[in-house]
């Protein structure tokens, strides 16, 4: 998977690159929009992470330009505005999803895996951790072939940790995830939803499946792998 | 037209002022001519007793006083010249008279002088009349008094004519100022009418408009020019103002950036020695915090600033806090609060749902964290009058006398160490508050110290759900605006 990253501040640069190419992307980088759109309309890139501030060209108009060739390259806009008007005037210029600044990286990894997987519409129907299992047609959880009962909170957060395996999901995305964006801010319930969960699916195991990354957010894995 | 509009004022001044000068005019018009007529009966008067008196002296050597009478009828025929004629003697006999006896006093003798003397009289039943007295001396030394009375009927007649016609012309010379004037005025006032419809359509969204500048050259194009300065001055500010937060978020929001995405990898690298990688969380812990105080100010100087609402629609608030409240109820469980909803009748609001929500999550999330273990929380709705209210109660900590008046100022705090522990930003209730504001509503709190709190939260309610319009489609939210929310 090639990625094309426009963005004009080094620093950023630096850990988005460092962070991609981790997860196995080759990604290419433009600082400023003349470069950016040269390299897009040259090479065949899977999806473009943009910046809106640019030296040389505003990226409202690089993102014009790049549709006008191809319209079909998913784009990912990276941005320090966030107001309702500027998301909806870049929408509506044919960005595909938009990401404000500051964002945690982990965030930006799951959009950026989620644009690429679109179109591919294959969902798997059975989620596996270990010897945890969730099955997204009856709904039903069991580990160790054991039933687990969850109210449909604790559900949509298990289902949102197994679906990104692996990876670190932040408060923010749990929230946006399976609540609401308000719910941001103010309260500790993504903690007091993940202590019922895990005192659910890891009370009493050996091995606890359910980690917290201090500052970061929680994450599903299997330690053995 | 209400009776504190200029229009209306004017009209009832220059009427009042305009029918005081024709009543003062028409005053002097009687008066003047009331005095020229009885001016010209008396002097009229005077001259036929002068001629009476010449003739009785003429006559006054005469034995016979009968003569007297004869020569008087013969020389001066008073009926037909609308006169009544007495002579008396000195004794007060009457020598002489012509015309009806009931038009002169009935025993004026002793009262009679010698100096010539004017009176009205009024007969019983009968016309007013001028009556002039005048005394002759015949060379025997004979006094005779001559009468010579007038009907005041034509006089008055003509006064009365000049009466009505005087308050006719006046009714009528009103009448018409008043409707000339006030349409008048109304054309005049006519481009103020527009100035003030295109300024109500003025929001902080159009500043770029102006209004209609009228080519009249009066004070009213003046005015038209001094408000089209205000709102470019407005525009520049405001212009100043988003300028300024769009700065701000991308010169404070990039070193966020850069700070979170570098710890978020060092907190996750292994070969790092765990002990830097705990004090690398707790900086991330409070990066991720100062991100989120930044993205809440600058928010909320949106909300102030009236550039925030895009996404209006009309919903059930009842509905929106019972499935909110739900949401949150595990927090509640966590410290064995009993949390109870209130919220079972619809009342219908217009705004942003995600807002509104942000205020029951805000409120509520307040309420649990400064109640102890054991206590309760209750959450009510209610349709007020043209509100919409709601209500969180708590059995908490409350809030001191001092703190009521801070508590929704941003970044105060009633107990620092201990709600920085609880994890806030310290702009929670003063989100709520521009969140109010900007609905058009308010929030109170009412406290006492240890016993818990209440805050009130009211926003404009609609009188009933209305036509349906759950996207934020401009058109549809415009022409919603005017259904009863103010």
């Amino acid at each position: 998977m090639r990625l094309l990253l426009i963005e004009d501040e080094q620093k950023v640069v630096d850990f988005v690159q460092r962070g991609l190419t981790a997860e196995r992307f080759a990604v290419d980088v433009a600082r400023d929009g003349v470069a950016g759109l040269e390299l897009a309309q040259s090479y065949d890139y899977d999806l473009v992470v943009l910046d809106l501030l640019l030296p040389g060209m505003d990226g409202t108009e690089v993102l014009r330009k790049i549709r006008r060739g191809n319209p079909q390259i998913p784009v990912l806009i990276l941005t320090a505005r966030d107001g309702v008007q500027d998301k909806v005037t870049h929408f509506e210029a044919g960005a595909d999803d938009y990401l404000t600044k500051p964002f945690a990286f982990a965030e930006l990894l799951v959009r950026i895996k989620a644009l690429l997987r679109r179109g591919a519409t294959r969902q798997e129907t059975v989620l596996r951790i270990a010897d945890l299992e969730l099955d997204r047609l009856s709904q039903q959880v069991r580990r160790g072939g054991k039933r687990i009962e969850l109210t449909s909170k604790e559900y949509s957060l298990l289902e949102y940790l197994m679906a990104n395996a692996g990876r670190v999901l932040s408060r923010t995305m749990i929230i946006e995830h399976v609540w609401d964006q308000s719910f941001d801010g103010a309260t500790n319930i993504v903690d007091v939803y993940v202590r019922h969960l895990r005192d659910k699916v890891d009370e009493g195991r050996e091995e606890n499946l359910i980690r917290t990354v201090r500052g970061v957010g929680y994450v599903i894995s299997d330690e053995r792998q | 037209m209400s009776s504190g509009s200029i229009r209306f004022r004017l009209t009832v001044w220059y009427t009042g002022v305009l029918a005081g000068i024709l009543v003062l005019f028409a005053v002097a018009v009687y008066a003047g001519v009331n005095h020229f007529l009885r001016r010209n009966l008396h002097e009229s008067v005077v001259k036929d007793a002068q001629e009476v008196g010449s003739i009785v002296l003429e006559n006054a050597n005469e034995r016979d006083e009968g003569a007297i009478g004869r020569e008087v009828g013969e020389h001066f025929s008073p009926e037909s010249n609308d006169r009544a004629i007495r002579v008396l003697g000195q004794d007060g006999s009457q020598i002489y008279l012509s015309g009806p006896a009931e038009v002169f006093p009935a025993r004026n003798g002793p009262s009679l002088r010698d100096q010539p003397s004017d009176m009205t009289y009024r007969p019983a039943g009968g016309q007013e009349v001028l009556i002039r007295t005048q005394a002759v001396q015949a060379e025997s030394g004979k006094k005779y008094f001559i009468q010579v009375a007038a009907s005041l009927a034509p006089t008055n007649q003509t006064l009365r004519n000049l009466l009505g016609v005087l308050a006719l012309a006046l009714l009528l010379a009103t009448a018409i100022a008043v409707t000339g004037g006030f349409f008048l005025i109304r054309s005049s006032l006519k481009p103020l009418d527009n100035m003030a419809v295109r300024a109500q359509k003025i929001t902080s969204r159009s500043l770029h408009e102006r209004m209609p500048i009228s080519n009249t050259g009066d004070e009213l194009q003046q005015l038209s020019i001094s408000l089209n300065r205000m709102i470019e001055r407005l525009e520049e500010a405001f212009h100043h103002i988003s300028r300024f937060s769009a700065d701000a978020s991308h010169e404070l929001r990039t070193p966020l950036t850069i700070m979170r995405g570098e710890l978020e990898a060092a907190v996750q690298n292994s070969k790092i020695d765990p002990e830097a990688r705990d004090a690398l969380g707790t900086v991330l812990e409070e990066t991720v915090r100062l991100s989120k105080i930044v993205d809440q100010l600058l928010a909320m100087s949106r909300l102030d600033a009236g550039e925030a609402f895009l996404e209006m629609s009309r919903f059930d608030f009842s509905e929106l806090v019972r499935t909110t409240v739900e949401y949150m109820r595990l927090l509640a469980d966590e410290k064995k609060l009993a949390l109870k909803v209130e919220a079972a009748e619809p009342v219908y609001v217009e705004g942003d749902p995600s807002r509104l929500q942000q205020v029951v999550v805000n409120l509520l999330d307040n309420a649990i964290k400064y109640t102890p273990e054991g206590g309760s929380v209750s959450v009510t709705v209610r349709a007020e009058t043209d509100k919409a209210v709601l209500t969180v109660t708590d059995t908490g900590i409350g809030i001191s006398e001092e703190g009521h008046a801070h508590i929704f100022e941003r970044f105060y705090r009633t107990d620092k160490a201990r709600s920085r522990q609880m994890g806030g930003t310290g702009l929670g209730l003063s989100i709520v508050k521009s969140i109010g504001a900007a609905h058009g509503g308010r929030v109170g709190v009412q406290s006492a110290e240890g016993r818990g709190s209440t805050f009130r939260f009211e926003i404009p309610r609609l009188a009933d759900k209305g036509p349906r319009s759950a996207t934020s489609d401009g058109q549809t939210f415009a022409s919603a605006k005017g259904f009863e929310t103010s």
